[in-house]
Parts: C-alpha cells; structure tokens; sequence
C-alpha cells in the first residue's frame, strides 16, 4: 500500500494557480443556471412519478399504506374493467386517429392551396377548436347532442330521420366520442402538418409537373415524403393524447352507457378519486405509461427516417 | 330491529377502534387532531364552511344571526357544487388535510370511506361535546355519524326519507286512486292505465347511467326491503333475493314501456319534469321543495304520500339519504368550527329557517315540533306534506351499511341497471355477476 501524499504540498492539478479553478467555475456555471429548472423539475415531475411507483406497490387498508409488491400489478391483468378500458382506447385509437390524421392531411393541402381566398381566417376558424375548454367544449357536445333535447337530433329530424341515441347507446356513445374528439383536434393537426407543408420546396411540384405528373401523382410522390416528419409526429402525439383522453368522455358519458366509452384515464380516475384505492389507480398510471411508450417506440420504427 | 343496530354499533366499534389505532401511527403530521378539541377558541377564529347549492346559500343566511352570539368568528361559506365537493374533498383529505375548509358537507354514501381510508382527516367531535345531542336526531341517524358510540365523525344534518310525488290530476283521469295503491306491483298496472290514458310515463330513469345517482331508484327498492349493497357484517348482498326482486320490478316497468329514458341526469329530470313526462316522481323528502320551485303553474296538480311497499304489507318507510357536517382534522379551528356546527344543526330555529327556505328536512327532531312541519300545503294539494315525511323519518328503519366500498358497489349496480334497461339483460344474472365483481375488487365476501 502507497501512501499518498495530501495536503498543502501535493498539487493536485498539473496546473498550479487559478486555473483549474477558473476551469472548474466554468465547469460548474452552467449547471448553476440550469439548477432552478432542475429543482422544480424534480419537485414537480420526478418526484410525483417516483412517488406515484411507490404508491403503485401498496394498498391502504383501514387507512395504512401496506406494502404489497406487485399485486396491484397482477390485479391489473385479471380486471375486466380494465381490458374494456384498454380495448375501448385501442378502437378510438384505431378507427379516431386514423380518419382525424387523414382529415387534417386533406385540410392542411386545402389550406395551403393557392387556390383558396382568406386563407386566414380558414386556418383561424379550424384551429380555433383547439383552444376550447375541453370541459366547456365536452358540456357543448352533450347538450348538442341530446337525444330529447338536443340540436343535432332536432335537425335530423327536420329531415326525416329518427332520433339518434348519441349518448345512451353503446356504440353510438363511441361514435359520438370520436365527433367530438375529431373536432377538436383536426385543425390542430392540420396546422402541424400545414408548417411542414410550407417548407416542401416549390421545385419539386414543378418538377413533378414537368414529369407529366397529375394532381394524385405529385400528392403521393412529392407531398406525402415530405410531410413525413410531421406525420409521424402528430401520429405520435395522437397516439398519446389518445391514451390519455379524459375530459371527453368523463363530460360527454361518463363513461357509460354500460362502459362503452371507459378509457384507461377515466378508470384510473375512478379508482383513484371515486374509490380511494390510489395504489391500484398509481398501477394503471404505470402501465399506461408502459404502453405509451412501447406504441411511441413501435411508431418512430415504422414511420421513422430510415437513415 | 334493535338488535340489527346494536350489532351494527360492535361492528362499527370494531371498525373504528382499529382506524384510530392506525391513525395514531399514520397521521403524525397533519391529520389525528382530534384527541381534545385543542384547535382554537370556541368562540373566537376564522372558519370557512364547504357545501353546496341549496344548503350553501341556507348556511350562508344563517351567518348574521350566528355572528350575533359570536362575534369574534368570522365565517365563509362557499358554494363549492355537487358533485365537484367529493373530489376536492378527496383530495384534500389524500393531502394529509392541506387546503381543506374548516368545516365539510358530507353525504351519507361518502362519510364510511372518508373515515375508513383517512383516519384523522375528520375530527373527532365527542372531545368537543358532540353526544350531548345524542338523542337529538332521527332515529338510526346516530350510528352513521358515530359507529363506536364514542367517537364522532360528524353531526347529522338532513334525513331524507323515501317518498312518492305523483300528477294527482293525471292519476284521476286515469281512473286510478293513487292513496290505495300498496305494492309496485299494484303501481305497475295503475301505470299501465295511466300510460294508456294519458301516454305519460309512470316514471323515469337515467337509463345509460349518465351520472352515479342513475340507481336511487333501484336502491330506494332495496331500502324497503330492509335490505342493501352490504350486510351489517359487510358482506356483498348485491344479489340478494330483495335485489333481484326490486332489479325485476324495474325491468318490468320498462318492458311494459312504462319508464322514460332520464339521461344527461340533473338537467333531463327538470325537462322531463316541466314536460310532465311522468306520472310520478319517487324521490326523497328534498325534492317537493325541487317540484315547487321548477312548476310553481302546478299547484294543486301534484300530491305526496310514502312509496308502495315492494311485498305486500312490506314497509313504506326508508331513510334513503342523509347529509352531516364534519370538521377536518388538519382545521386550527376546530372548537369554533363546532361552535359553528352545533348553532347550525342543534338549534331547532335554524333548522325551521333552513326547511322554510329550501324545504331541506331536517335530522333534529325537536324542529318538527315548530308549525311549518304541520302547515297544509297549498301546492301539494292542502296535504300536509312535512307530517308524510315525519311519519317515515319515526317509523323504524334497519340500519344500512355503506362501507368504504359504496362508490364501487353503486358503480357495479348501475351499470347492471342499464344493461337491464337498455340490452333487457336477466336481472338476477347481472347482479350475480356484479356481485361476484365486486367481491373481486374488494376482497369481501359474497353472500349468497
């Protein structure tokens, strides 16, 4: 064994003098100016999220935390609220986001179109939805479309046609989540897609056009490669907003009738506020995540750049 | 029935013993408070007060006088809405207390799992001279607000007891005396004629289940038959004959088309209700003040008496509903708070001014003693509407045990409901099966 020697008479750096301090101020400066940011984000986002794991693998019964590993977990697996939730996601997930994207595409193209007079105000009334209250935005759709009461059934019986269960039906209580869901966020995606669309160069279409390409041709081969960027990002964040939808279905249904529009967030919520069972609610959270990222991963590999 | 309650009252005693234990453990920081009623002066602090609508305003009226007796405590009510007061007071409670008001509104469904999952978040209100008003209230109404007998989670307010409001005018033109009818069964079939006659529904539903009270109904059903979600033990009776019998009643009804869809609940009521949609409401005491204030052109149309019994002979009476004031635990307050609670509720002048304003029945039966409850009703026909309820609120009723696990319980109930309704599902299948869910999330025992 060596003995080194410490104190006043080892240098420690191979420059004496102010230097390595100077190097180390500047070494340590930047993580002082990000500090602040850290903390907060680490009281408000890491801790909750650590804390929420924590929760996850308890139980409060007669208002003591137990500690039961993974049970709430295994729960999880053999709780048929819980695949119904999971299910009902996956069909918004799989019929919703789909039509939406393609909307958005469509109005994006409109909107960038040469064509179109008052560009503005199109682009302003379509996005417009977006910043709607979700509460506010969920109540106007309940009223709307009220089977007694409600315009939507008003004016299709102006028409001849019957009245529609919107919300008391099962399958129309999906397909009135996805109205509502489609109306709120096509133009928000749109003007996604739109920004991208803006920066596809103008000399390809002119060189599609001088190729003989058609309208559909130079769509499929020049407009679509380019908004790839962005459709995989709003396809990504579809896919998590729609994991995530609450407000929608919590106003509109509650989700009912029957269970019909029960997504995992209002099962979670349920559990958690309606039931006190914060353990079991904090599981459904993590495997929500779980599942939002394991669909962002399968995403970015499919739709990504292939480099 | 004096058994039932004195085994619900060990029950109980069990049930919170073990809580309190826990609770001095678990709640060091913020929570068990209310070991000797050390918060604050009695008379002297600033305590703010959450309800709702209705009873808000009520308490809110009530502050001048109380501020006449105690000058030095400032008093806030804020009308925080039902259904969003649960979820802030969940939250709270959840926060160890942090942000709560000092005194709390809580109903029946919500008052077990507030005290069973957050021990201490209520204060204990015997240490501050809660059973002093022991024999004050409604029968039965003592065991909800203090299980053990010792220890008091909080201070009975409203007793709603299960009633029948019915179109007198329309039960007439259908040739049905409404006063004779003694079972559901007898009402399905004056229905029947009233629908013919008339083509207005016998009642309505929130078939759909749009909000969580779409199963008062089938509960009040349940209630009459001295029967519930739970025993007294506990265990899930979710599928029990009286179930079964009042989920058939139910299916019966709305086979026969005699039931009109209530969906988008609070709002598709009062619609239903201005459109005369239905023959007859059978909601509890707090609603005639509901009816009068929403077709006051009625009166003299609609009239009141206690529901049909489910069996023959069966009882017409229920405590479907009740309300209490709590104090939180975390509240620095808490000895004006009970100032507060106990001006409020123990005085029977301010429950004859609350009654008179909102028509909220009150627990305290020394305020039936006042004219008000006695006065012939001009709307309800000349009936002496305050005697039908109290004639309920003093028959004997069984005691009812909500649990910790009522949220889940009613969610599982009425989702079985609309499956009946709306899909013309098997009762006794559905409930079984709900039963047997419900046994699986809570790990109680079904008992069949």
């Amino acid at each position: 064994m060596t003995v080194t020697p410490t104190g006043r008479t080892a240098p420690a750096a191979p420059f004496p003098g102010a230097a390595p301090r100077r190097a180390r101020r500047r070494r340590v400066a930047p993580y002082l100016f990000v500090l602040p940011a850290l903390l907060l984000f680490s009281a408000f986002k890491i801790y909750p999220i650590g804390r929420s794991f924590v929760i996850s693998l308890h139980q409060t019964v007669g208002g003591t935390e137990r500690f039961v590993g993974a049970d709430n977990y295994t729960r999880l697996l053999h709780d048929p609220l819980f695949w119904t939730a999971l299910k009902n996601t996956a069909v918004i997930l799989a019929v919703q986001v789909p039509v939406m994207l393609a909307l958005a595409t469509g109005l994006a193209v409109a909107l960038n179109s040469g064509l179109l007079r008052g560009r503005t105000v199109f682009r302003l009334g379509f996005f417009l939805p977006m910043v709607t209250g979700l509460v506010a935005y969920g109540i106007m759709f309940s009223v709307l479309l009220n089977r007694d009461y409600g315009l939507v059934n008003w004016l299709l019986d102006l028409v001849g046609a019957g009245p529609v269960p919107w919300l008391t039906d099962p399958l129309w209580a999906k397909v009135s989540l996805g109205l509502a869901l489609t109306w709120h966020y096509t133009g928000y995606n749109a003007v996604l897609l739109l920004a991208r669309l803006q920066s596809v160069p103008a000399e390809l279409y002119d060189a599609a056009a001088v190729d003989g390409a058609g309208a559909w041709a130079s769509f499929r081969h020049v407009t679509l490669p380019g908004l790839r960027p962005a459709l995989l990002l709003t396809t990504v964040l579809s896919t998590i907003g729609t994991l995530q939808i609450f407000d929608e279905p919590f106003v509109l249904t509650g989700g009912g009738p029957d269970n019909a529009t029960l997504t995992i967030g209002v099962y979670l919520y349920q559990n958690a506020f309606k039931y006190f069972d914060f353990g079991y609610a904090s599981a459904i959270a993590y495997a929500l995540a779980v599942l939002i990222g394991i669909l962002g991963v399968i995403q970015f590999r499919l739709l990504g750049e292939k480099t | 029935m004096e058994l039932e309650r004195r085994r619900v009252l060990r029950l109980g005693g069990a049930i919170a013993a073990g809580a309190g234990l826990t609770g001095l453990t678990a709640c060091s920081g913020s929570g068990d408070t209310g070991q000797g009623g050390t918060g604050g002066e009695k008379d002297k602090g600033k305590i703010s007060v959450w309800s709702w609508q209705g009873p808000a305003a009520e308490m809110k009226a009530l502050v001048p006088e109380f501020n006449k007796k105690y000058p030095q405590i400032e008093v806030t009510v804020e009308d925080i809405g039902n259904p969003a007061i649960w979820d802030k007071i969940t939250t709270g409670l959840a926060a160890g207390g942090q942000g709560l008001a000092d005194v709390l509104h809580i109903g029946v469904d919500y008052l077990p799992g507030y005290v069973e999952k957050f021990p201490g978040g209520l204060a204990d209100l015997a240490p501050l001279g809660a059973n002093a008003h022991k024999d004050a209230f409604a029968p039965g109404l003592w065991q909800t607000v203090s299980p053990d007998g010792k220890r008091v989670n909080a201070l009975p307010w409203e007793a709603n007891s299960a009633g029948f409001y019915y179109r007198a005018d329309l039960f007439e033109k259908a040739g049905v005396d409404a006063g004779a009818l003694q079972t559901w069964e007898e009402t399905i079939e004056a229905g029947k004629e009233i629908k013919a006659k008339t083509g207005a529904h016998l009642l309505g539903i929130d078939k759909p289940a749009s909000q969580a009270d779409a199963a008062n109904f089938f509960q009040m059903l349940l209630q009459l038959q001295g029967s519930f979600y739970f025993n007294l033990a506990g265990d899930i009776t979710l599928d029990s004959p009286e179930a079964v019998k009042a989920m058939t009643l139910i299916k019966t009804m709305n086979d026969a088309g005699l039931v009109s869809d209530l969906a988008g609940g609070w709002n598709a009521l009062m619609s239903s209700l201005k459109q005369g949609t239905a023959a007859v409401l059978s909601m509890p005491t707090w609603f005639g003040g509901i009816i009068q204030e929403q077709v006051p052109g009625e009166a003299g149309k609609w009239k009141v008496r206690l529901p049909p019994a489910v069996r023959r002979g069966g009882s017409t009476a229920a405590m479907v509903n009740s309300t209490h004031l709590a104090v939180a635990g975390s509240s620095k307050h808490q000895a004006a708070a009970w100032s507060f609670i106990e001006f409020v509720l123990t005085r029977p002048a301010s429950q004859v001014r609350i009654y008179r304003g909102k028509g909220i029945a009150p627990a305290l039966m020394a305020a039936y003693d006042d004219a008000v409850f006695h006065e012939p009703s001009p709307f309800f026909g000349g009936q002496k509407k305050g005697e039908v309820f109290l004639e309920a609120l003093k028959a004997p009723s069984p005691a009812f045990n909500y649990t910790a696990d009522y949220a889940r319980a009613l969610k599982l109930v009425t989702d079985a409901q609309s499956k009946v309704l709306l899909k013309g599902a098997d009762p006794a299948k559905v409930l079984g099966e709900a039963a047997d869910q419900l046994g699986r999330q809570t790990g109680r025992k079904v008992s069949r």
